[in-house]
């Protein structure tokens, strides 16, 4: 008996390893999508390793020099200096924590109830459930999504915590509708027909049958949602509303240089390169993925 | 007859629509003894899927009952009680769709066993792997697939595996083999009539594949728009034939040997489609199409009469010992 | 040197397709003949390579990821696969006409039923003097398709959409719009499989002897044994990709000469009642890595050793029956 479970954890891990495989190598037929996620990589090792690799780490807080300051990019400073002397590069590679951990945090807060949300009124589909949520949901999508999450972040104190709460706030009804679509044409599958009539849980069957199958729509989505929230940040700190200075976040960068447009333009350009680079970078990712989880047929 | 395991008692099943009422079933009466496989043979719009469905819980009847042991079931399943969810249990046509295509053939096999309390941890990987060799699936192999990895037949044995899972004593079988080659289907057939013998089980299977049913069946109905036209034991059924109907299929097989050409009542005789459920025609429903036509049959709908011990037919040829249907 | 009479002609036909796991080696060496006014089925289970043939024939096969290896494939002497683009264009459009199985798919669900044929008619039809066909000819002659499919009430039909037509009518469309162009070769790829038994015999028939009348050539593309016993005079059977057995139809069914025929006659289940088979042991090949020597052997009841080493050619077992297998290596055909 112990040999059987041994061989069939191997089994197991066998065959885990050889549908990695399978998807690497979907994935990796396009280039683009493989220069994506290099790219992110890079991004995110930059990110975490930022007090490490920027030349002058301490710019990224309160710090003035005004001597250095409105200086071209040169050897010194590879991005040149903003109006009050900070290194433009080394709050760039800093502004990058700010952007994926907002993306990461947002996503985790708003998606999650968005999914669960989506499960349970496509699978009651036709039930006062179903209607109560998706309206609700309807009410929040009415709204467009800047015009929301400005709202609330302008009523409530400026600042990170708000800010990522109120994105969060403006996401989750969109995975809300994603899911709900999905589950309400998987729940008249007959492997979820069948686990009704084995007597299961509706737990087990909004989270181990029907879920499952939703899982890459809900990736694909999220990928692509990364870019899309690092954006709402950069707008929302563009106009005054995010993360405060002296923190450096990108957009809020992106809006300081820009009132010195065209004449210091490395306070502007470089931030907002940054910013469409990374979200570009999300955008190739999530269509790789969306290559990955194409059904094929051969 | 012993105590019948199943037995319907004017089961009917409508289903309102906005282009009007689908007749799926209509006051069906049919009965079954343990151990007995009932080949259930239709066409399109007969209501043979329907009944199957009636049976095992996915739909509850609009009225009239099926009896499982004498008490009434007629329920969806999400009112019956658990016994009875472990002791009826269904395979599906389709083996693509009834699998989850995101799950293994482990977590398959394991969400009966674990709804119903049955094993868990290492007794359950145990029992999984015996449920696996019992179809002739080595465990080693097939535990950690998932389904789209596996054949079709490979995937219809899993999902027998799965209805025997909690030691059933009655099968619905939807047209278990209809998908899959003949070869793959002999196979199929062999492992379903040997676990009968072996667990003793009783199966009320669904096909329109009469040649099948002439193998594997003991007792074959004939369903045609939502109503039962003949029932017989196989070998009665099939030597005398009595309803127009079942002749036309009959007549419709396409065989491979001259022997069997010489079995079918005539060649050549099937004309007309199937009508709509939503418009079955009035009196007897079949005859539209009927080559043995008679006035009354458009306006009368024909009585059930035993012509012989076990040998029902629904039809104004066959008026019964009255001399008149009632 | 293309066989004179012959409308069709696959010879060594090899078809592979390249994939994540590997190359598939899918058809290996596929000849099959259909001479003129002959009809001709294909008979095979699921994987065999049956489609692959036909998509090969039609020229829609994707490539890549299939890649056609080696082989040619003769119409009247030219070879599909090395013709140019208009000509490839001339002949599906004159020559070569497909029913399929599934209808709908066929059928373009947004014109009625009436345009679609009016079409096909206007394009294929000629009156006998050469000039184009009238409104009024043209109606009256898809009518008159529509009847001879067995199609009741064709006038209405005409105005319908596909959609709010049955499975069997919507075939009847099909094969009125197959038959009315002025093609030589019908390529049937299981065309009453989706139907009722009732109206595929319905169907059948009436393919029949319209296929009779018109003189047409039909390859049929099937996995039924029983639907080829009536409509067929000569079959080819397939297995993992090549043809294991050929011969006059009704003669290879009585008395089938390949083991992996011989399986299949046993498993099909019969009117007769003798019980059921227990099929044949094993699965199809893995198409990465068959088998080496004949494909079936693994499952074989009579393998022998030089199975493994080689695929056995063509075998004559007797008034124009062959089957590639070495029981019958004594006389090489």
């Amino acid at each position: 008996m112990q040999d059987t479970t041994k061989a069939n954890l191997l089994a197991a891990w066998r065959q885990r390893r050889r549908n990695l495989a399978h998807g690497w190598y979907k994935y990796s037929r396009n280039p683009l999508s493989v220069l994506g996620l290099v790219i992110l990589v890079l991004v995110v090792f930059v990110a975490i390793f930022a007090p490490y690799i920027a030349p002058y780490p301490g710019h990224a807080k309160a710090y003035t020099n005004f001597r250095d300051a409105s200086q071209a990019p040169s050897a010194q400073h590879f991005f040149g200096t903003d109006r009050i002397g900070r290194d433009i590069f080394s709050r760039t590679l800093f502004g990058y924590r700010f952007s994926l951990m907002i993306g990461a945090v947002v996503l985790g807060l708003g998606v999650a109830p968005g999914v669960v949300l989506g499960l349970i009124a496509g699978y009651r589909r036709g039930t006062w459930v179903e209607v109560v949520i998706m309206r609700v949901t309807d009410v929040f999508l009415a709204v467009p999504p800047l015009v929301l999450a400005l709202a609330i972040t302008a009523m409530l104190t400026p600042n990170l915590i708000n800010q990522m709460m109120a994105i969060a706030l403006v996401w989750w009804p969109w995975y809300s509708r994603l899911v709900f679509s999905l589950a309400s044409s998987l729940r008249n599958e007959y492997f979820v027909k069948e686990a009704e009539l084995t007597g299961a849980s509706q737990r087990h069957i909004l989270f181990r049958e029907i879920l499952p199958n939703c899982f890459a729509p809900i990736m694909t989505k999220m990928t692509l949602d990364m870019g899309l929230v690092i954006l709402i940040e950069s707008t929302l700190s563009f106009v005054g509303l995010g993360v405060q200075p002296p923190k450096p976040a990108l957009g809020t960068m992106v809006a300081e240089g820009a009132k010195r447009l065209p004449a210091e333009w490395w306070s502007t350009i470089f931030p907002a390169l940054a910013i469409v680079i990374v979200i570009l970078a999300f955008n190739l990712i999530g269509d790789g993925l969306r290559d990955v989880f194409a059904v094929e047929d051969v | 007859m012993t105590e019948p395991i199943l037995e319907a008692r004017g089961l009917t099943k409508f289903f309102p629509t906005k282009r009007g009422t689908v007749r799926a079933v209509d006051d069906i009466d049919f009965r079954m003894s343990p151990g007995d496989t009932l080949g259930l043979v239709g066409e399109s719009g007969s209501g043979k899927t329907t009944t199957a469905q009636c049976v095992v819980g996915i739909y509850a009847p609009t009225t009239g009952d099926i009896l499982f042991h004498g008490r009434s079931i007629g329920a969806t399943a999400a009112k019956r009680s658990k016994e009875l969810k472990r002791e009826i249990r269904i395979v599906f046509q389709d083996p693509g769709s009834s699998l989850n295509p995101k799950r293994t053939i482990k977590q398959i096999l394991a969400t009966p066993l674990a709804v119903h309390h049955l094993a868990s941890g290492r007794e359950q990987l145990a029992r999984i792997s015996a449920l696996l060799e019992r179809v002739e699936l080595p465990p080693a192999e097939y535990l950690y697939k998932h389904p789209q990895s596996i054949g079709g037949g490979e995937k219809q044995m899993v999902a027998i595996a799965r209805a025997l899972a909690t030691d059933p004593s009655f099968v619905v079988l939807d047209e278990p083999t209809s998908a899959l080659d003949v070869s793959v289907q002999a196979k199929i057939i062999n492992l379903l009539l040997g676990l009968q013998k072996e667990m003793g089980l009783t199966y009320l299977f669904i096909t329109h594949d009469m040649s099948l049913m002439r193998n594997a069946a003991s007792r074959v109905a004939i369903m045609y728009l939502g109503k039962l036209s003949e029932i017989a034991d196989t070998a009665e059924f099939f030597q005398r034939p009595l309803h127009p109907y079942t002749k036309m299929l009959l007549s419709s097989i396409p065989v491979v040997s001259d022997e069997e050409e010489s079995l079918k009542p005539a060649k050549g005789i099937s004309r007309g489609e199937i009508p709509s459920p939503v418009n079955v025609p009035p009196g007897c429903s079949f005859h539209s199409r009927c080559p043995s036509r008679l006035d009354v049959c458009d306006k009368i709908d024909p009585a059930t009469v035993e012509i012989a011990p076990g040998h029902v037919v629904r039809c104004h040829l066959y008026p019964g010992p009255q001399g008149k249907a009632s | 040197m293309p066989n004179p009479s012959s409308l069709l002609e696959i010879r060594d036909l090899h078809v592979g397709f390249r994939i994540f796991e590997g190359h598939l080696r899918v058809l290996t060496g596929v000849a099959l003949v259909v001479n003129e006014g002959e009809r001709v089925g294909l008979v095979g289970e699921t994987g065999c390579g049956k489609t692959t043939t036909v998509k090969s024939v039609l020229r829609v096969l994707p490539i890549p990821p299939a890649i056609v290896t080696r082989g040619e494939i003769l119409y009247r002497g030219r070879d599909v696969l090395r013709m140019h683009r208009h000509a490839l264009h001339v002949l599906r459009r004159e020559e070569l006409t497909a029913i399929f199985q599934d209808p709908l798919q066929s059928l373009n669900p947004v014109f009625t039923v009436g345009s679609q044929l009016r079409d096909i008619v206007r394009d294929s039809m000629r009156t006998p003097e050469g000039r184009a066909l009238s409104r009024r000819e043209i109606e009256a002659r898809c009518i008159q398709a529509l009847e001879e499919t067995g199609m009741p009430d064709p006038e209405r039909i005409m105005s319908n959409y596909p959609i709010q037509l049955s499975g069997g009518m919507r075939q009847r469309v099909c094969i009125a719009e197959a038959l009315s162009t002025t093609a030589r070769l019908l390529l049937a790829d299981e065309p009453t499989t989706n139907l009722d038994v009732t109206i595929q015999d319905q169907i059948l028939r009436k393919l029949d002897r319209l296929v009779d009348q018109k003189g047409s050539s039909v390859l049929m593309i099937t996995h039924s044994m029983g639907v080829v016993r009536d409509l067929t005079q000569r079959i080819y059977i397939m297995y993992a990709g090549s043809i294991v057995e050929t011969g006059p139809t009704r003669q290879l069914l009585a008395s089938p000469k390949h083991p992996y025929t011989q399986g299949l006659m046993a498993s099909v289940p019969r009117l007769t009642g003798r019980g059921v088979s227990e099929g044949i042991p094993g699965r199809i090949p893995n198409y990465l890595e068959p088998p080496p020597g004949c494909r079936f052997h693994p499952r074989c009841p009579h393998r022998m050793p030089e199975c493994s080493v080689e695929a056995p050619p063509m075998f004559d077992v007797g008034a124009d029956q062959r089957a590639a297998c070495y029981l019958y290596r004594r006389s090489p055909s």
